[in-house]
């Protein structure tokens, strides 16, 4: 069985693409990252200069201002106030808002005299002094000098924004300190840097992809030869040995092809001279077989009307013909149980099936030696259903290996009983022969099918059996995909069971007889 | 006295084949040439060849269609070789029967023999029907209506052996024991073979056979006879 495998275990150009894809990924993220960080570092500093410097340049415009209008009056003042507000929140190249905060200090005389002088805060599109940054104005209370810091900025109506706070203190003449804060939009810049960040994306991705496309180029150069060659094995293996590669460079994979024709080539070759060997060994044996019947026959039928006239002979002659007769007979058994083994040998056994009952055939076979199964003493018992068992097999094989397996019993089963048995599945049927003579040790059973092999060499042979038998049996069996199983025990009998398909060529699933007859009832 | 060609080319057989019939009473002429048969055939009609298949000048199978065209005499071939495609070749150029050397016993040799030369006349007499056909027993004679059909003896002898039992349904076995005399022989091709050499002669469409029918799983039975 193949185990079930990811399409990525089977395909060498889906590992190597996706590996180099995903590496190439790693790589792309990093150097694109570094980028972009740098990118928009670059360009926040740009931006911050450029506020600064705005900021710097309105903060000194507004000292400036009201240094002029130092001790003028209050209208003026005011005026020089509005002005100041109207130039700052003018917007600036890079920004696509600004706003100013204007807050008053109260210094302490102040409250404490409890005499107020004119307020000039100011706040565009009204914002809340809460939205500067605590810590911004906390700096500012501290130092006249320049401070910045990048905050959010929260309007009144709930919309939030980036922004950059720059604040520092002025003096408005008639009134007093003031925190004046230019507040920046950024949001010019986060469109920039997201422009940076599509971009650099976009690049990524498209790089990937060519990554992919390329690697997957390289690799199919790489592959196809090798799944050519693969596929050319396979097709080897099939047993088509005409089968080569196409070379057409000399790089390794064109080295690995020609390699791979070579061993082909040596392969079909040697193939060659084994199947020319075996053409020439089957019509020799073709050859034999005719050349040896036709004398065979002749001696046949010579040796029968010699047997016929034996009661006119002296009694040496009369059994001499008969001893000719007998052994004609062995002779004639034994060629053409050769013949069927030379042909098991050469694979030329063909597998005949047709409809046929079962229990009939066993009958019939048990008959056929002699054996009276129907008579109360019968040295056989047969047990079968009582309905017809039908299978589709090859009915003289069938009957061959059922005649082998009841003669075989016979001749070990030292005249005690031998019981055969016929059971059916849905997919099978079985039939076991059981004798109860001197079985055989574990050590035979491996054995027990293999030509001309004898469990005691010098035990006699009662029924003249050629020592081919058992081993045709078995090659007869797995011609229909059957099975023939042995069993035996010293002085405990011995046990066949040939379990067939219910139609020839299927595959047997179970084993409806154990081989082990004392295993029956577990 | 019955007469029984013998065609082989192994002259100690020949002979041997010789002696065992003559013994059962029967005369022979011996052939060991292929090409040697139709002269000697034409000159002499034996009621009987027996025919080997591999031969000398021409092949048994070539031999025995040549015999064929010109007489429906028993043909038994003998074949060294029990492959089936040699077997077949013989049964399909009209050979009646086959024996396979070497033979189990000699006496089932002159059996078969007998079997096929006593089938010739056959112990049915008077008219018999099957299908749209009208046997004539004792004429040996087929006919749809006034064309008569020629039929080899084994055939003549397959036809009437179904048509005498028109109900009954002849397993293949059955068949090789009543026609070909075989006591439990299984060779279920002989049955086949003839049975489509049959069909093919008396069928309007051997194709869809209404004579001779198929019993899916047994065997043969007559076609239903028609009312006329």
């Amino acid at each position: 069985m193949r185990l079930q495998l990811s399409p990525l275990s089977q395909s060498l150009a889906a590992k190597v693409i996706l590996s180099t894809v995903l590496l190439s990924l790693g790589v792309v993220w990093l150097t694109g990252s570094a980028l972009y960080s740098q990118l928009s570092d670059g360009i926040k500093e740009v931006s911050l200069e450029t506020s600064l410097s705005d900021a710097r340049s309105i903060f000194y415009n507004a000292r400036y201002q009201f240094l002029l209008v130092d001790g003028q009056s209050s209208e003026i003042i005011k005026a020089g106030v509005d002005e100041i507000i109207a130039t700052s929140i003018s917007v600036g190249i890079i920004e696509s808002s600004r706003e100013l905060i204007l807050i008053k200090i109260f210094s302490r005389e102040e409250i404490e005299s409890k005499v107020l002088k004119p307020d000039y805060s100011y706040s565009s599109n009204s914002l809340l002094s809460s939205a500067i940054p605590k810590e911004l104005r906390d700096e500012i209370s501290d130092s006249a000098v320049l401070v910045h810091q990048y905050a959010p900025l929260t309007y009144n109506d709930g919309d939030v924004i980036e922004a950059l706070f720059v604040g520092q203190r002025v003096n408005i003449p008639g009134s007093g300190q003031y925190e004046m804060y230019l507040v920046f939009s950024l949001a010019n810049q986060g469109a920039t840097l997201d422009l940076v960040q599509n971009s650099l994306l976009l690049t990524g991705i498209v790089l990937l992809l060519l990554i992919g496309l390329i690697t997957y180029l390289v690799v199919r150069q790489v592959v196809r030869p090798v799944r050519d060659a693969a596929r050319v094995a396979s097709l080897f293996t099939q047993g088509d040995f005409t089968q080569r590669l196409l070379v057409k460079s000399s790089d390794e994979i064109a080295t690995l092809g020609s390699a791979f024709n070579e061993m082909a080539a040596s392969i079909e070759g040697q193939i060659g001279r084994l199947e020319n060997l075996s053409k020439v060994q089957q019509r020799f044996v073709s050859d034999v077989s005719h050349e040896l019947r036709t004398p065979l026959t002749t001696l046949r039928m010579a040796s029968d009307v010699i047997y016929a006239q034996r009661d006119e002979f002296d009694p040496v002659i009369a059994r001499s013909a008969e001893l000719l007769t007998a052994q004609i007979d062995r002779f004639e058994k034994l060629l053409q149980e050769l013949l069927e083994v030379s042909r098991f040998d050469a694979e030329v056994a063909v597998l005949e099936p047709t409809d046929f009952e079962l229990t009939a055939l066993v009958r019939r076979c048990i008959a056929d030696l002699g054996v009276n199964v129907e008579a109360a003493d019968s040295q056989i018992t047969f047990d079968a259903p009582h309905y017809p068992v039908h299978i589709r097999a090859d009915f003289r094989r069938v009957e061959r290996i059922m005649r082998n397996l009841i003669s075989n019993a016979l001749d070990h089963s030292d005249g005690k009983p031998i019981e055969i048995e016929c059971v059916e599945t849905a997919n099978e049927v079985a039939v076991s022969v059981r004798d109860h003579g001197e079985g055989m040790e574990a050590a035979s059973l491996t054995r027990v099918f293999d030509r001309f092999w004898r469990a005691d060499p010098s035990r006699a042979r009662t029924r003249g059996g050629t020592g081919l038998g058992l081993s045709i049996a078995l090659e007869d069996a797995r011609l229909h995909n059957g099975e023939l199983d042995a069993w035996g025990a010293l002085g405990d009998g011995a046990n066949f069971v040939l379990t067939l398909p219910r139609i020839a060529g299927n595959q047997i699933v179970a084993r409806p007889l154990p081989v082990n007859p004392h295993r029956r009832n577990v | 006295m019955t007469l029984v060609m013998v065609v082989d080319d192994d002259q100690d057989l020949a002979e041997m084949l010789g002696i065992v019939l003559t013994g059962a009473g029967i005369d022979v002429d011996l052939v060991s040439r292929g090409d040697e048969v139709m002269d000697v055939f034409r000159n002499n009609p034996p009621d009987l060849v027996l025919l080997d298949v591999m031969l000398p000048g021409l092949d048994g199978v070539e031999v025995c269609r040549l015999i064929r065209a010109e007489s429906m005499v028993p043909i038994v071939m003998l074949s060294a070789k029990g492959d089936t495609q040699d077997i077949v070749a013989g049964l399909e150029a009209g050979a009646d029967d086959y024996m396979v050397k070497p033979f189990k016993h000699p006496t089932e040799l002159i059996a078969r023999i007998r079997t096929r030369l006593r089938r010739t006349n056959a112990d049915q007499k008077g008219l018999l029907t099957i299908g749209d056909l009208v046997i004539d027993a004792t004429a040996h004679e087929v006919k749809r209506g006034s064309k008569a059909i020629s039929l080899t003896r084994l055939e003549f002898d397959l036809l009437v052996a179904l048509a005498k039992e028109p109900g009954r349904v002849f397993t293949r076995d059955s068949l090789l024991s009543e026609v070909w005399g075989y006591r439990h022989s299984t060779d279920t091709r002989l049955v086949n073979v003839h049975v489509q050499r049959l069909r093919s002669k008396v069928e309007h469409d051997p194709e869809s056979p209404k004579i001779v029918t198929t019993v899916r799983g047994v065997g043969y039975k007559a076609g239903v006879t028609e009312e006329s």
